[in-house]
């Protein structure tokens, strides 16, 4: 580590009845991995915000390079070297991946794009960073993982200094974070400064030099990443210790009946002849790398895409699913990946997304019973411990986790045996990580059988009473929780990649 | 001002309703003031006529706009609802009952047409409704001849002038009561059924609603449906005022409509719509073109105007969305 680039001190930021920032220091040297953690509404986002200039500080200095600096967009940030790493990638899918590193500041030749030069400092830009990717193709037919690469080819190619790195891992396979982390690793020996921020512990571990906590817009301190625990970051985080044990073995009962047996299910190229049971009060775990079939096994056996083959038995009778609509009376709920897209409806109240897929019953006559509807909603926002003023919050105002608990409560209001958990805990901070594991866990208690789904290979080991592995759209494997260690799992998660 | 916005009356009946409204009033005055006679019960009268049509139009594609789409043919619809019922009525001697429920059953056709298209079909709703105006005031002109229709008057000797009782009986507005019934109703149907509530959820988030086992188009279609009805009985009241119609015509209403549901908060990406804000909007557009007239202006500076309003309340609306979040 080099000598400090970035100071920020006692940064204060309110907005309307929130206060988001309440006098934080953090700083940054040069030749870092400097983590940013903390629960979602922390306060990092807005932090970075303030210092790249999109949101103006009420108070505090930031020292950047030794000289006091106010950015009033992120353009004034960039030219001086600061630029941030989206979450989001801002990509121009139909262009060429050189267009985009260069849009908005084009070679040009008299009038005409120069994209012969555009390409070359492309290349020249990807051999500093040892990464392969021919500047001429498409950037909508690049990976995820290849597509990040690009965003941090395209920061760098800023003369940047700093370079932040929103939650950059959330969306790569394994071997892309190894990938993105060499990276990283290179940049720290340029002696540029970074900060990290990522909701994943592990990394934290691997790449950071040092960790600054925040905690509900507050300061709480800094560590230095080799000399805490895990448990002393999460500590700082949440104030408390958390996380439900691990299974160790499976809490199925051997007679449990089979209540959701699946044959032969088809749906195109990512469904291949998959074929597995779910028994009453089981967890069953899905496991794979990103694009091994397994949220399109569940959109198929929702009825969500089109299937082009297999049997659905529940409870031991043959049932017809072509819809979302007939799974739902079938009894299967369906928690997607995609929680602002295919979970909430986010301009509506709690009240009316819980009630979403009951609302028949909560009729008088012709009429909603809007007090009924009320009523049930404040039960589950009590239970599932939702964070809101009222019933009557629109859906868009509260946090990740209180979201998902909202779609969760959607499908309890429905009464559904099945439950079909696609990554349940994505993007959500660790204290709610924690409550939605123990409410799975509880309605598996209940009876309720659950089918998982998720790339976190922590998460899969700890709820899971049997897990299936999938593979380029095939099954690949099925563990009992007993057997099952990552590299087992790996191991089948891999079988067919060459 | 904040203090105004957090009052909870004021955010019940929401901000820019309550604007708009004063906007209504405010306009009142000054034309009462700058043209002689204009606070007078004929005006009054006047402006209604023009409001109860106008209100059933837009009712109806303020529940198109809330499921995200849009409808271009509610004007040409409403032309070829009275043409087509009014030539039936003339020449082929029908009787005035069943003209005028022609002119519903009409429009609920078109509105079956257009959300089928749209909610089962998946085209477009502003390439369907382009092609349905246009078949609209292609099959008003065909079946007329291309020959504008006159319905009875008040005083025809037949008595088939009975019906324009329903816009007014000597100096009482009915038409007033029965466009008041009207807005209460839709009102209700729009935020007390599981029509209005999955019109509005999936306008906002349609694969959400649809993974909730919702049969969505079921429920987007009957949108169209509800719009196509109430475009035909704002036929009605279109003859019971005006008497006259041409063929090939309608287009203006269109936008006049769809304006009065945006001024009046219904936001056109769907999921967002008051009723009382599109009544207010209609009122606003009536009474401007109730004044533009007494000024002796042409219907073009009411269209100025028009679209000036219409931007002020669109940004108003969007930026104190934006700043919300």
């Amino acid at each position: 580590m080099g000598e400090v680039i970035l100071t920020m001190k006692n940064i204060d930021k309110s907005f309307p009845g929130v206060h988001a920032l309440d006098h934080v220091d953090f700083e940054l040297k040069r030749g870092e991995v400097h983590a940013l953690m903390g629960e979602n509404g922390a306060g990092k986002s807005t932090l970075m915000k303030v210092l790249t200039g999109i949101y103006t500080k009420d108070s505090g200095t930031i020292t950047y390079e030794g000289r006091e600096v106010e950015f009033h967009n992120t353009h004034d940030a960039q030219a001086a070297g600061i630029v941030i790493v989206h979450q989001e990638l801002n990509m121009v899918g139909d262009l060429t991946v050189a267009q985009n590193i260069f849009i908005g500041r084009e070679f040009k030749k008299g009038f005409m794009i120069d994209d012969r030069k555009m390409i070359q400092e492309s290349k020249k830009l990807f051999d500093e960073l040892h990464i392969n990717i021919d500047p001429k193709a498409k950037m909508s037919d690049l990976t995820v993982g290849k597509q990040q690469m690009c965003e941090i080819a395209k920061a760098i190619s800023h003369q940047a200094k700093v370079i932040i790195f929103d939650e950059p891992s959330a969306a790569l396979t394994e071997k892309e974070i190894e990938d993105l982390f060499a990276i990283i690793r290179d940049l720290r020996k340029q002696n540029l400064g970074i900060i990290y921020i990522s909701h994943r512990m592990d990394e934290i571990k691997v790449i950071t030099d040092r960790v600054t906590v925040m905690r509900d817009g507050a300061y709480v301190g800094t560590l230095i990443t080799d000399e805490c625990t895990k448990e002393d970051i999460i500590n700082m985080m949440v104030g408390r210790v958390i996380y439900e044990d691990p299974k160790t073995h499976s809490m199925v009962p051997a007679d449990a009946p089979v209540v959701l047996k699946v044959e032969h299910l088809n749906a195109g190229k990512m469904v291949q002849d998959v074929s597995f049971e779910l028994r009453k009060g089981e967890i069953l775990g899905f496991s794979g790398l990103m694009g091994a079939g397994r949220t399109e096994t569940a959109r198929a056996l929702f009825g969500a895409d089109p299937k082009t083959g297999g049997d659905i038995y529940i409870n031991g009778k043959k049932v017809t699913i072509n819809s979302p609509e007939d799974a739902v009376k079938n009894g299967i709920g369906y928690l997607s990946e995609d929680r602002k897209r295919f979970g909430i409806v986010v301009q509506k109240t709690i009240t009316e997304n819980s009630t979403l897929a009951t609302l028949p019953k909560y009729m008088s006559g012709l009429f909603i019973n809007k007090s009924a509807e009320k009523e049930v909603t404040e039960r589950y926002i009590k239970e599932l411990d939702t964070k809101t003023p009222s019933a009557d919050q629109l859906v868009v105002n509260l946090s990740g986790g209180n979201q998902q608990k909202v779609v969760i409560a959607k499908w309890l209001v429905r009464n559904c045996d099945i439950l079909i958990f696609d990554e349940p805990t994505r993007g959500i901070d660790v204290g709610a990580k924690n409550e939605i594991y123990k409410l799975m866990n509880r309605l598996a208690a209940e009876g309720k059988s659950i089918i998982m789904i998720s790339s976190e290979m922590t998460e899969i080991l700890r709820m899971s009473d049997r897990i299936i592995v999938m593979c380029e759209g095939k099954k690949t494997g099925e563990i009992s929780i007993e057997e099952a260690t990552q590299e087992a799992i790996m191991d089948k998660a891999t079988r067919d990649i060459k | 001002m904040e203090n105004i916005k957090q009052n909870p009356v004021v955010k019940k009946l929401g901000f820019n309703r309550i604007i708009l409204f004063c906007i209504l009033l405010l306009m009142y005055g000054v034309f009462s003031v700058i043209i002689p006679g204009f606070a007078s019960m004929d005006r009054i009268m006047s402006i209604l006529n023009y409001t109860y049509f106008l209100g059933f139009l837009a009712l109806g594609v303020t529940f198109v706009i809330a499921t995200g789409g849009i409808d271009f043919s509610i004007g040409p619809v409403m032309f070829c609802c009275a043409l087509m019922a009014g030539y039936t009525l003339n020449t082929h001697g029908a009787p005035v009952i069943v003209s005028l429920i022609m002119s519903i059953v009409i429009g609920f056709c078109f509105g079956c047409f257009n959300g089928y298209l749209v909610a089962f079909v998946g085209v477009p709703p502003f390439i369907v409704s382009m092609a349905t105006m246009n078949i609209a005031k292609g099959l008003g002109s065909v079946f007329t001849k291309t020959q504008s229709v006159s319905w009875p008057q008040g005083n025809d000797p037949s008595g088939k002038g009975w019906f324009r009782n329903l816009v007014k009986v000597g100096d009482f507005p009915i038409g007033l009561l029965i466009f008041a019934v009207a807005v209460v109703i839709l009102y209700i149907v729009m935020n007390n059924t599981k029509a209005g509530r999955y019109i509005l959820c999936l306008g906002s988030n349609k694969e959400a609603v649809r993974l909730s086992g919702v049969n969505v188009r079921k429920w987007q279609m009957l949108a169209y449906v509800i719009c196509g009805a109430l475009v035909g009985i704002a036929a009605i009241f279109f003859v019971g005022a005006y008497t006259t119609v041409q063929p090939g015509l309608g287009d203006t209403y269109n936008n006049e409509a769809i304006a009065s549901c945006v001024m009046g908060g219904t936001s056109m990406a769907g999921g967002l719509a008051s009723i009382g804000g599109t009544v207010i909007g209609v009122l606003v557009i009536s009474l401007l073109q109730e004044g533009i007239m007494a000024l002796r202006m042409t219907k073009e500076v009411q269209m100025i105007i028009t679209g000036i309003i219409v931007i002020v309340f669109v940004y108003a609306d969007v930026s104190a969305r934006r700043r919300r979040n």
